[in-house]
């Protein structure tokens, strides 16, 4: 007889867990180490400002409530153009899922659109809808609308047809098909375009606010920039990445509750 | 601290040297020293296109080379970052703030806004002028196109509003980042005003799309641009940086002589015009260049003199605007060893 | 009901799927349809079903539906065909709600059939929760809620394990034995076909013809898979289906 031995392990792996606490973890070594830098001069204030000076930037902004101002305004517009981008998207992209003339009038129309940088028709903007909020809620508008049709589409497209044969066959209506079947089938995929399109937005807040803001973000970014204010930037930029993560947030809870039968 | 910037150009430098020295040549015939002039497409840089094209800087054994930028600020940057030697651009909040960091350094004087010669003119849209809006008294109320927060516009309506005593506060601010959307927003009355070069302002009056209600020079002669360079220049190459200036001066000895007076010799306007259209406008033919560039024409300050006063009238108005951190005076950004300062603070 | 199939022919382009099927169904009658696989059974059910339309021919429900039917013809699909998002109770619930029903009734037809199909304590599960035999009686659940005259079964049980299938069988007879509705069973397994048709229809290969009939007298509830009688009308459909089902194995697919 051979000696015995165990088989070897050789499974496992290629199933990435998720380890709470290390993304904390890795952004606190990451700002630590940049402190420090900074603190020895390794890095330059006019290379990279240090991340206190931005939070001193930040806290002085919270103190003379310009922050809230700058807040409110950005908010104001990334609600309005996101929902009204979002809105008349999924009502585009329900059409061109469901009718085959709208798949054949808008499909050419949206793919040719698509690729256009909407900060290239900013001067354009001006003319159309104005240096108000007009030009700047019609950036985040164009911004969200694309992304959004395409998703809803696709999701409209992907459903499961043998459901809807389904529907047919028990005699369903037209109108209970879309609402029951097409709808919800779609959820996963409009829900995820929200989350592209959520962040294109808030790309574009600092392209809609080049144009006659005061106040919002954006605005902020870009003054920072102009004045050579790398604290105030960096700061501003910091504040943009927060609301990223907050809509990201917002949007896995609605996936939570509006997807629960996934499981 | 400027030290540790990345530079490939020093870098280049270092290992040019080095490799000098081990093909072991001897410094037989002084090679001419590499410069880099950071510039923008404007007729308002002509005096430096002049002195390249006639060879002063070669003259001073410099081997002058242009890099072009869209706008200011990058200009300021890029010398910050050791890319660039030499600029010429506008003092903007952005500017200050970059020279704080200790960075930059003011040498000298260019296009200075000054009675007689034209300069930056007030613009009313006509939508706006016929509501009422005829001269610069009644600027409070109305609202005024300029490129961004913290640029020299912003720093012109500063001064007109002082000038007048209204606050500035009283006007409606709004950045519009380019001067083309601004003249866009002019046209179409979303805007009632703007302040813009003469070679732009005056089509447009003249075209009757808008209409010029005043000149900048009435109520703020200031030093508009600057020439400036690197810290590190002005320290480690102080000799290289005057050579440049002297090349300078001539660029704009000749400029002035020609270009302020077009009239005292047209063959000479026309040369000089020819000259500068191989920087500007050369996208368009030489007929249609011409009249724009020779509209164009800015007085540029004499030897390149300095106001220094003015240099710390704006410095102060930024940073009471809060556009620029205290704590520094103009002391900190000027460097008056290479041209005539005047106007200097008591 | 009664259907009755006349003449029904099929085209998907120059490909003849379906060629002059005639075929009757008595009220109260389960005929299977069997045959070797692309001979377009499943096409054929989708025909009767009203989901697609024939070339040629046409099909005729006679007689009235029974007392408060919602949809005669019923389908039962192989994938069961269950909204996810939806529980086994709202699936059921999903076909009555485009008729004139209360709330209350409504539940009180969902709860019914739910504990027709045993699966009254499984109501508010998720359908990727259930098992496929379970989610096959929802389908089922939720065919007999609208009161169905036809029920038009596509391989309802292909999709399940065999002890599954065998369960679920009995279901069926047993449901047959209470509501007595016609069915068109669509199967590709012969001891499925004679265990549950009163009659089985085979099926040539493409283009489908109808090549047998053969009628099982024994009642529905008496079968039994040991009866040898049984088992030699299998073993005569598959004597019948061999070589096309060997051909049409070898077969190209075209479509």
């Amino acid at each position: 007889m051979s000696e015995v031995r165990p088989v070897p392990f050789r499974g496992g792996g290629f199933r990435p867990r998720s380890i709470g606490v290390v993304g904390p973890i890795v952004f606190v070594v990451l700002i630590s180490a940049w402190e420090a830098a900074s603190r020895l001069g390794l890095i330059t204030p006019l290379v990279l400002p240090a991340p206190s000076e931005a939070a001193a930037a930040f806290w002085e902004l919270l103190e003379t409530g310009r922050l809230w101002l700058h807040l409110s305004a950005s908010l104001q517009r990334l609600v309005v153009g996101w929902t009204l981008g979002t809105l008349v998207g999924v009502s585009a992209g329900f059409a061109i899922g469901l009718f085959s003339l709208a798949r054949a009038g808008l499909m050419p129309v949206v793919s040719a659109l698509f690729p256009i940088p909407k900060i290239a028709l900013l001067p354009l903007f001006i003319i159309w809808f104005g240096i108000g909020e007009g030009s700047k809620v019609a950036t985040l508008f164009f911004g969200t609308f694309f992304p959004t049709v395409i998703a809803t589409y696709a999701g409209v497209d992907g459903v499961d047809r043998t459901l809807i044969r389904m529907g047919q066959s028990f005699g369903l209506t037209w109108w209970s098909i879309v609402r029951k079947i097409v709808l919800p089938g779609a959820l996963p995929a409009i829900l995820s375009g929200f989350r592209i399109s959520a962040s294109i937005a808030i790309i574009l807040l600092v392209a809609a606010e080049m144009i006659g803001a005061e106040f919002g973000i954006g605005a902020y970014v870009l003054l920072a920039g102009n004045l050579m204010a790398t604290d105030q930037l960096i700061a501003g930029v910091a504040m943009l990445s927060v609301m990223g993560l907050t809509v990201g947030f917002l949007i896995s809870r609605a996936e939570r509750l509006l997807l629960r039968w996934r499981g | 601290m400027i030290d540790r910037l990345f530079s490939r150009r020093r870098v280049a430098h270092l290992l040019g040297a080095a490799l000098f020295a081990a093909a072991g040549a001897t410094a037989t015939a002084q090679a001419a020293e590499k410069v880099t002039i950071g510039a923008l497409r404007f007729t308002s840089s002509a005096p430096l296109f002049v002195a390249f094209e006639r060879g002063y800087f070669a003259d001073e054994g410099l081997d002058a080379e242009f890099s072009f930028f869209q706008a200011a600020q990058p200009v300021a940057v890029a010398i910050a970052s050791g890319d660039v030697d030499f600029g010429v651009t506008a003092l903007t909040g952005g500017f200050f703030n970059l020279a704080s960091k200790g960075a930059l350094k003011v040498i000298g004087g260019h296009f200075h806004e000054e009675k007689g010669y034209d300069g930056s003119a007030i613009l009313v849209s006509n939508k706006a002028y016929e509501a009422g809006f005829t001269s610069v008294d009644k600027f409070p109320g109305h609202s005024l196109g300029m490129t961004q927060v913290g640029s020299s516009f912003h720093y012109m309506a500063g001064r007109i509003a002082e000038a007048k005593g209204f606050p500035l506060s009283d006007i409606t601010l709004l950045p519009l980042q380019k001067v083309g959307a601004i003249i866009a927003a002019l046209k179409s009355g979303q805007v009632d005003s703007m302040i813009i070069v003469p070679h732009i302002a005056r089509p447009l009056d003249r075209g009757g799309a808008a209409k010029i209600i005043g000149w900048v020079y009435d109520y703020a002669p200031y030093q508009v641009t600057t020439l400036f360079t690197s810290t590190n220049n002005t320290e480690s190459k102080p000799e290289l940086v005057k050579r440049f200036v002297k090349a300078y001066q001539r660029g704009i000895a000749d400029y002035r002589a020609v270009m302020l007076n077009q009239a005292k010799d047209p063959a000479a306007t026309e040369e000089m015009t020819k000259l500068i259209h191989k920087y500007v406008y050369a996208d368009r033919p030489y007929e249609k260049a011409a009249p724009s560039i020779k509209a164009g024409a800015i007085y540029v300050n004499e030897n390149a003199r300095l106001d220094v006063g003015d240099v710390k009238a704006q410095l102060e108005w930024f940073q009471a605007q809060g556009f620029v951190p205290g704590g520094f005076d103009y002391r900190a950004i000027v460097d008056t060893s290479f041209v005539e300062a005047y106007n200097l603070p008591k | 009901m009664e259907l009755r199939l006349d003449g029904i022919t099929h085209r998907y382009g120059a490909v003849t799927v379906l060629d002059g099927i005639d075929l009757a169904v008595g009220s109260g009658q389960v005929v299977c349809l069997v045959g070797p696989s692309g001979c377009g059974k499943s096409t054929l059910l989708r025909i009767i079903g009203g989901l697609e339309m024939p070339t040629g021919g046409a099909v005729h429900l006679m007689g009235e539906p029974p007392e408060g039917c919602f949809n005669p013809l019923t389908y039962v699909f192989q994938d069961f065909a269950l909204l996810p998002w939806r529980t086994a109770a709202d699936n059921v619930s999903l076909v009555l709600e485009d008729h004139p029903l209360s709330a209350e009734a409504r539940s009180a037809v969902v709860a019914d059939v739910l504990a027709r199909t045993k699966l009254t304590d499984f109501a508010n599960a998720w359908p990727r929760q259930l098992s496929g035999g379970m989610k096959q009686r929802v389908a089922l659940a939720r065919a007999l809620a609208v009161r169905p005259a036809v029920m038009l079964m596509d391989e309802p049980l292909s999709a399940l394990d065999s002890q599954t299938r065998e369960l679920l069988m009995e279901d069926l007879i047993g449901l047959w034995e209470r509501e007595r509705f016609t069915a068109v069973y669509v199967t590709h397994n012969l001891l499925e076909a004679v265990r549950l048709g009163h009659r089985v229809v085979v099926l040539s290969r493409r283009p489908g013809r109808i090549s047998e009939q053969m009628t099982i007298d024994t009642p529905l509830a008496e079968r039994d898979m040991a009866d040898p009688i049984l088992l030699a009308k299998a073993e005569r459909l598959w004597v019948a289906m061999r070589d096309e089902a060997a051909a049409a194995d070898r077969e190209l697919l075209h479509v």
